[in-house]
Parts: structure tokens; C-alpha cells; sequence
């Protein structure tokens, strides 16, 4: 009893009703997933062997992970630049430009992938152009190969990469480039030497969330690669639908995983903690693991110590050309970022309104008939519904586990909090075909496979993630004396938190409703899986439109899905205009 | 003597007790075996440096943090296992802690409303405070909206306005500027002698212990090293580290350099003299009136500061430097690097402190 009511008194036991939904649908099937795989009780690594027997899996293994890796490099490659223009514009530019990188990281993926199908296809944007202009005569085959792969995925994962890397770049005190630059170092040397080495903790998380949501990516390269551009995901979703012996699809599953695990401990991920504490933690970790590495860069940084000094006596005091060109440079190279990111979705938007028998970009006629179209198709608005009630009962219940959970996590002391963040997190750090898999597993075997129920679960998983990470990062920045003030003023727990905390992290909590609302709303890969044939949600209903581009109906419901993100960040907005304005009546109102 | 303990002549009873009091932080001991007795009405400073226990001293007593071994007694009850907020006490803390959610009058209102006061009580009491802190219009304004100063006189009405018996102050003035904190001991000065309240403060600015207490308590390490009067504590520092912690001191730790002081001093193995103590003059000048009751060196300045008010010299004889602080007056001889200069000092202005 008394160790009863000593619990009672942990917060970490705020974090339970997460745990308990995330382990029944999530880890008692990854625990079983594993001994299937496994052969248990036999224990013996045949599925294991057997998928690496057959040359096409490690062709398909070794091709997933090529892709990931390219398409993750070129997403570091264009996103840290774009971040740090952005995050070096002057403050209005910048607000816009983070809010051009949100709007596509809010939309649905599945219709930014219909958007490169519509620009890409032998019947698309861009050969209708130049099939019109005269310049071919049969269309050029730009889509079903990797090129087109690599052009919708980096489409997909760039905002994804350039976020972090610009909240990482927003902490970075300016102060220090001057101080960098003040100790004689140039505009190059003082990026080098502080800002880039400040700025790793940015390109680790980013190239991680990338990498790993690759892994487990398989619509778009479904829709736009070949045959030859499969995914292994791809080859475990197919399994799933087909195959009643789970125990090779388990295999793949957990290779899949295995190289997912391997690749976050070797770089390890810290999404939790705010951008100091990453800071902080990584410039300890760096010295360290490449010694003789860190040797020969000393040894070339000593042999280029006596031209340096020559050239600091010869250029001190030299004044400096203006740096108009770069300036230049930096703002094409924005512009036509920003361009690849947002005109995908303007064209779908543009060619919903077309009055044509056929979707045309440019429209030669405007109507609304694709929009009516979409509202008379019973099983359009039907799908719709549904992903609207779903997703309006995850963002309930998910967001008073989450808070619940990142209030208990926040508690919680460091060591048992690393640990269950860890785990807590597993559902946006896995691939998404794992947790599909182990979904379905989880809820076929609590009988809610194919059910609204079974899918608010499923659902539930990320979505809890979601509103953990960012409570988590709003209770980061809210200041704990505030409860120890309201405590000494004899206010007890319950009231601290309803007058304190939750009034001043409100604006996280909401936040967090809103993405998990989107990632229900939005979510392809584990609905695919678990819905069985009567469940239809809208993404499903797009998903089956886009393989067989048949409805142009689908224009329609893109375009509305790309508008989405604006009511997104307009209810965003709101909620910090509304805490605040809030907060000004409160005090302009007289006490009662 | 008398005045190094609390005044006990004036027979008020004991309000605070620790007795014994440890907190561990794993292997590392915070608070060591810490006990001490605060008297009802008295203005008591913790002093230290970081990391020498005081601010776990406070918590101790705020109820953030339960002692490990030992305990804390508030008129005469133990209040070990009570929680803060079972605790009848008003605190500023550090940086204030404002709410930044409500206008300053619902700041003020918080403690009244936890408390049960009736609503029409609250508005009468809030306006009565923010007059006596000078806010009388600041009213309606959020907390961001008020400068440094003006948060601190929140802070310290938001804590005084239900009348706790006991009043904590955790570095209340180290967010301010030097002109600000001035007029900040003022308030809470006056703030102590109108309340009368049980105050303890923890600081580790000396001059704001020297100034507000009635006793310091100055800790090191987690232990308490000394406790005293502002004045007995300057005057007769038990330890070297007392000593330089209060102000700066010269201790003499060359055994060549023999100090004659006054048979009647405490014992301690370390003689001591603050820098005011001594004098400067011409080394070739003719010696003073009362030079029996003076030792008198001859030394050379190694450094001059110029202070404003006072100039700080240091003058090395032989091993050893001593610091000597000069006011600044009309017709006073000034001395410069390498000059030769007489040093004397009162043989009853040594002191001798302990290790």
C-alpha cells in the first residue's frame, strides 16, 4: 500500500496510459513479430538466411538502401544552404521563407507525389510542353525511372531536412561569427571553423529523420519509379496482403529494422532535447571517436599556420569588395528552391479548377465540375469522413496521453527519461512498413483489424509521438521556479498545474493536436495495411486513384489537401494570437 | 562576545531550528550537518559562494528539497515531510519567477486566492501593496512589461501580501545594476522594519549581507563556518576564509615577518590586518606620535589602483604583499610604483584567524 501511494507520488506514472496503448499495439507485436521471425520456440535464423539466399531480396535491400542514402544527401546538400540563407535573411523574409518550407511539409505526401506523376507522366506537364512546342514527337519517358524517384522523394524529405537544420542554425549566437571574425578569421574561415561544427547537431538529426523515413518510404517510389526501383518495403507490403506465413515478411521487417537501429546508435538521434542541450552534448562527443583523424587536421591546420599569418600582415586593414554577387547567388538559389518545393502543388491546385473532359495544365477552361464531382461521389465524401472522425478521435486522445506522458517525462529524472524517450519514440523512429507490420499484427490479434477502432489505435502510435516531442519541447522552455513560486504561495499540485502550467504550455498542447490531426489525416503506409476492405479513408481512396489514373476527381481533393496546410498554420497562428491577446485582457480585466 | 551571537538578551523565541540538517545529492553532501536557530523578527543572511550549501539551506527551509538526515523545526514543529505548499511562507526567488501569464494584480491576487481570501478582501489588499511598492498604476501590466527594478517590488509584494510569518529571499538582488541594488536594500530594509517578518536571505554578495542582516551565517562546503553580526564577523573572522570572503585581508603567511599584536587576541595560527587598517607614509618621514602602540615596516609599492574614492596600493615587504587601501583626502601624499614607503599599523588592529 505504502509503495502504492509512493508511485502515486512519481510522475513517470503520468506516462503510463501511453506506454500501455504503445506496447499493446506496438510492443507486445514487435516482441512476437521477433520470435516469429525467429521460428520460436525453435530459435533457429532459416527466415533470416532464406531471405538473404535469394539474390533479388539483397538486390531490393541493397537498392533501398542506396536510395535512402543518395536521397538523403542530396536533401543535405540543397537544405543546409537553403536553411542558412533563410536563417540569415532579414526577419521578415525569414518568417516568409519558413513558412513557404511548412506549407509543403504539411501537405499530404501522397499529393505531392500525385503532383510529380501529373508533371512527370508521358501524358504530363512536361511532355504535353514540349509534345505543344514542337520540340519531340512521342512523349520522353521522364517517369517510372530513378530519376523520378529521386526527384519526388527529395520533394517529399527536403522540408523534413532544412527544419531542424534551421532550428539548430536559429540557436546559434551570431555573436560568435563576429567573434570568430574579430579574432581575424574571414567569412568562410568563420563559417568553418564556427557556425558548420555549431550547426552538426542540425545535419545529424536532419540526415537521420531522412534516412530513416526513406527506409520505411515506399508510396512514392511505388508511383514513380519502374519496375526495377522497388522498394523493400514495397516487397513487405505486398507480402503482408498475400501471404498467410508471416515469418519471411518478419525477417524483412526486422532487417529492415536492424539497419534502421544501427544507422540512429552509430549517429544516435536526440529529438527531445531542446537545440542547446543537442548543441552541448555534441561538441563533447566530437573530439573523440577519430583520434588520428583529429590529429592529421591539426597537422594540416599547423602546416597552413605560416601562410595564414602571411596572408593576415598582407590583407590587414585591406578594405573588402562588397559581397553583392554572393547575395545574388544566395537569392536565385532560394527562389528556385522554394520553387521545386511549392510549384508541384500550385499545379495541382491550378488544374482542379480546369473545365476540360481530361485534367490540362494550363487549364483551357476554369469550372468547378471536379470539385462537384467530388462532393456527389458518395464514396469520395465518404472516405473523407471517415478520415475526419478518425483522425478528430486521435487527436483527442493522443494529445491528453501525450501531455500527460511528456509532463511525467519532463519529471522524470535524466537517466530513466533518455531511456523511456528512446522508446516512446520508436514509432517515428522505426521505418513506417515495421510499425505497419506490427500494427497489423497487434491489432489483428485484439480482433480490431479493418475496424474505425483499429485504426484510431494505429493511428495513435505516431501521433502520441508527435505531441510528446513537442510538449516536451514547450515544458523545455517553461520555467519550473514558476511552480515552486505558486507552491510556496500555497497552491497545491492540482492548482499549479491548472493555473501555471497549463495556461503557459497551452500553445504546445495545441500544437501537438494539430500534427497529430495531420499525421492521422495524412497517414498511407499503416492504414494500407490495417484497414482491411471495409475501412476507407481518404489518402487509401487517393492512393488506389493515383495507380490507376483513371478519376480526376483526385485533382480535386489534391487541391484541397494543398490549401489544408494553410488552415494549419492559420489555427497555429491563432492559438499564439489568441494566448497572447489573452493574456492582455486578463490583465486589462479589473479583478473580480 | 555578546554581539557575535543572536540577541538573545531581548528573550524572543526561537521561529526556525535546523538540527543536524544533511542533505545528500547522491554521494555529495550539499548541506553537512548544518544546525542553526533564527529568532522571530530577525533579518538572517546566508552567505556563501556558489556551491557552498547555501541555496540547498534555503530550499531546505522553503520545502523543495527534504533533508536527508536530520530536522527542520518551524515554531517548534518539524516540517521535514511538509510540502511547500503546506508551508506558510512568502518567498522571492531568484530572477523573481513572476507569472507571465497574469497582470502584476493577479500576481498579487495568487497567494491571497490560495489562501481563501474573499474576493472583495484581494482587491483592497492588492491596491493597498502596490501603493506601498510604488506600482500604484502598474496594475494592469504583464510582468515583461515592468523594468528589473519594478518586477523586484512585484516580487517582493507578491511575497509579503499574505502575511507569512517567515520571508525567503533567494539572491534577490543579483539581477540588478549596481544603482538599483542600492535602492532595493533600501526597500527591503524598510520593508523588514515595517513587517517585522522572520527573513532569511541568501546571497553571496557581502556587501548585501553587511548591509541587511542582523546576523550572516557564512557557509562553506556544504558546513556552516562562521556566525555572527555583520560588524562581529568583519571584525573577528574565525577563518582565512571568512576573512577574504568579507572583504579583502592581508594574512601574513611568511614566518619570516614577525607580527607583534596584543597579548589578548583569540588564538589562531594566521595574523590578519584589513587594508583600512593601515597607513602609508614617506618611508624618510619622521615616525608617529603613538609609535608604541604601532608596528611600522618599510616597504616598496609594486602597484597603485586608483579607485575613485580610494586608491589600493600593494607593497611588497620582503616575501610578502600587502594590500593597503588609502581614502582619498586634501593634502595626502601619493605614491607610484617603486616608491619607498612606511607602513604602521594599530597592534590591537591585528587579528589572528585559523587556517
Amino acid at each position: 500500500m505504502k509503495t502504492l501511494q509512493k508511485l502515486g507520488r512519481r510522475p513517470i506514472v503520468l506516462t503510463a496510459p501511453a506506454f500501455v496503448l504503445l506496447i499493446a499495439v506496438l510492443g507486445i507485436p514487435m516482441v512476437q513479430l521477433l520470435l516469429t521471425s525467429l521460428n520460436a520456440p525453435a530459435f533457429s535464423l532459416s527466415n533470416y538466411q532464406g531471405f538473404f539466399e535469394q539474390t533479388s531480396n539483397v538486390r531490393v535491400l541493397f537498392q533501398t538502401v542506396k536510395i535512402s542514402v543518395v536521397t538523403t544527401a542530396i536533401c543535405l546538400i540543397i537544405g543546409y544552404p537553403t536553411a542558412y540563407l533563410i536563417v540569415s535573411a532579414s526577419k521578415h523574409v525569414r518568417i516568409a521563407l519558413i513558412v513557404l518550407v511548412l506549407i509543403p511539409w504539411l501537405t499530404s505526401g501522397l499529393v505531392r507525389t500525385y503532383a510529380w506523376v501529373v508533371i512527370l507522366g508521358d501524358h504530363g506537364l512536361i511532355n504535353n510542353l514540349l509534345l505543344n512546342l514542337g520540340l519531340i514527337s512521342s512523349p520522353v519517358p521522364l517517369i517510372y525511372n530513378r530519376l523520378a524517384v529521386y526527384i519526388g522523394m527529395v520533394h517529399i524529405m527536403l522540408p523534413m531536412m532544412i527544419l531542424p537544420l534551421l532550428s539548430v542554425m536559429q540557436g546559434i549566437d551570431t555573436s560568435l561569427l563576429a567573434a570568430a571574425r574579430s579574432m581575424g578569421a574571414g567569412p568562410f574561415l568563420a563559417f568553418w571553423r564556427v557556425f558548420l561544427p555549431l550547426s552538426l547537431p542540425g545535419i545529424r538529426s536532419g540526415s537521420l529523420l531522412v534516412f530513416v523515413v526513406c527506409l520505411g518510404f515506399y508510396v512514392t517510389p511505388q508511383a514513380l519509379g519502374g519496375l526495377g526501383d522497388a522498394m523493400l518495403s514495397t516487397f513487405i507490403a505486398s507480402q503482408v496482403a498475400s501471404s498467410f506465413n508471416l515469418a519471411p515478411t518478419a525477417a524483412a521487417a526486422f532487417i529492415l529494422l536492424g539497419i534502421a537501429l544501427v544507422v540512429l546508435s552509430i549517429f544516435g538521434l536526440d529529438v527531445s532535447g531542446s537545440q542547446g542541450r543537442a548543441a552541448r552534448a555534441t561538441r563533447k562527443s566530437l573530439p573523440s571517436p577519430l583520434p588520428s583523424f583529429a590529429a592529421l587536421t591539426r597537422f594540416l591546420k599547423d602546416l597552413a599556420a605560416p601562410y595564414r599569418a602571411k596572408r593576415w600582415t598582407a590583407q590587414l586593414y585591406s578594405a573588402r569588395g562588397d559581397s553583392r554577387l554572393s547575395s545574388i547567388v544566395g537569392a536565385v538559389f532560394v527562389t528556385l528552391v522554394m520553387a521545386y518545393l511549392l510549384f508541384p502543388g500550385l499545379i495541382v491546385v491550378m488544374m482542379s479548377f480546369s473545365g476540360g473532359p481530361a485534367l490540362e495544365f494550363p487549364p483551357s477552361s476554369l469550372s468547378l465540375k471536379w470539385y462537384r464531382a467530388f462532393l456527389g461521389d458518395p464514396s469520395w465524401t465518404g472516405a473523407f469522413w471517415n478520415s475526419i472522425q478518425i483522425a478528430v478521435t486521435v487527436a483527442i486522445l493522443s494529445t491528453i496521453l501525450g501531455t500527460l506522458a511528456a509532463y511525467g517525462f519532463n519529471r522524470t529524472s535524466r537517466r530513466v527519461r533518455s531511456v523511456l524517450t528512446m522508446a516512446i519514440l520508436a514509432p517515428i523512429t522505426f521505418p513506417a512498413i515495421v510499425v505497419g507490420i506490427a500494427t497489423y499484427f497487434g491489432l489483428l490479434k485484439l480482433g480490431l483489424l479493418g475496424t474505425r477502432s483499429g485504426l484510431v489505435l494505429a493511428h495513435s502510435t505516431g501521433a502520441i509521438t508527435s505531441v510528446v516531442v513537442i510538449v516536451l519541447a514547450t515544458l523545455a522552455n517553461f520555467d519550473q521556479r514558476l511552480e515552486r513560486a505558486a507552491q510556496s504561495m500555497r497552491a497545491a499540485p492540482i492548482q499549479v498545474f491548472m493555473r501555471v502550467t497549463l495556461p503557459l504550455i497551452l500553445p504546445g498542447i495545441i500544437g501537438g493536436a494539430v500534427f497529430a490531426f495531420i499525421g492521422s489525416f495524412d497517414e498511407v503506409i499503416i492504414t494500407s495495411l490495417v484497414s482491411g476492405f471495409d475501412m476507407q479513408t481518404l489518402p487509401l481512396k487517393m492512393l488506389e486513384n493515383i495507380r490507376q489514373e483513371i478519376d480526376p476527381t483526385i485533382a480535386a481533393v489534391g487541391s484541397l489537401l494543398t490549401l489544408m496546410p494553410l488552415l494549419w498554420l492559420m489555427i497555429l497562428y491563432a492559438t499564439w494570437w489568441w494566448s497572447k491577446s489573452r493574456l492582455q485582457q486578463l490583465s486589462a480585466k479589473p479583478p473580480a | 562576545m555578546a554581539r557575535d551571537e543572536a540577541p538573545k538578551e531581548k528573550h524572543v523565541p526561537v521561529q526556525i531550528e535546523f538540527c543536524g540538517v544533511t542533505k545528500m545529492y547522491g554521494a555529495v553532501a550539499a548541506v553537512r550537518d548544518v544546525s542553526l536557530t533564527v529568532s522571530r523578527g530577525e533579518f538572517l543572511t546566508i552567505l556563501g559562494p556558489s556551491g557552498s550549501g547555501k541555496t540547498t539551506a534555503l530550499m531546505l527551509l522553503a520545502g523543495f528539497v527534504a533533508p536527508s538526515s536530520g530536522d527542520i523545526l518551524i515554531d517548534g514543529k518539524s516540517v521535514a515531510a511538509v510540502p511547500s505548499y503546506r508551508r506558510d511562507q512568502g518567498i522571492v526567488f531568484q530572477s523573481y519567477a513572476l507569472f507571465p501569464h497574469l497582470s502584476v494584480r493577479r500576481n498579487l491576487e495568487f497567494p491571497l486566492e490560495m489562501r481563501g481570501v474573499a474576493a472583495a478582501d484581494r482587491a483592497g489588499r492588492v491596491t493597498r501593496f502596490l501603493d506601498r511598492v510604488h506600482l500604484t498604476d502598474f496594475g494592469d501590466r504583464l510582468p515583461w512589461q515592468l523594468s528589473g527594478g519594478q518586477q523586484q517590488r512585484v516580487a517582493l509584494a507578491r511575497a509579503l501580501i499574505a502575511d507569512p510569518p517567515v520571508f525567503l529571499l533567494d539572491e534577490p538582488l543579483g539581477a540588478l545594476d549596481r544603482h538599483l541594488r542600492e535602492q532595493m536594500q533600501d526597500e527591503i530594509r524598510s520593508l523588514h522594519k515595517e513587517f517585522g517578518k522572520t527573513t532569511i536571505c541568501v546571497t553571496h554578495d557581502q556587501e548585501e549581507a553587511l548591509t541587511l542582516s542582523d546576523r550572516i551565517i557564512v557557509m562553506r562546503s556544504g558546513r556552516i563556518e562562521q556566525i555572527g553580526t555583520p560588524e562581529g564577523l568583519y571584525d573577528r573572522p574565525a577563518t582565512a576564509f571568512v576573512a577574504n570572503f568579507l572583504g579583502e585581508a592581508n594574512i601574513f603567511e611568511d614566518p619570516a615577518f614577525k607580527i607583534e599584536a596584543d597579548a589578548t587576541q583569540p588564538s589562531g595560527t594566521l595574523a590578519m590586518i584589513r587594508p583600512e587598517r593601515i597607513r602609508l607614509a614617506v618611508a624618510t618621514g619622521p615616525g608617529r606620535a603613538d609609535t608604541d602602540q604601532r608596528q611600522s615596516v618599510i616597504g616598496t609599492v609594486t602597484k597603485m589602483i586608483y579607485a575613485g574614492p580610494l586608491r589600493k596600493y600593494h607593497v611588497s615587504i620582503g616575501k610578502s604583499v600587502l594590500i593597503v587601501r588609502q581614502h582619498v583626502a586634501s593634502g595626502q601624499e601619493i605614491f607610484d610604483r617603486g616608491d619607498e614607503v612606511r607602513l604602521d599599523w594599530l597592534r590591537s588592529d591585528v587579528r589572528f584567524v585559523s587556517a
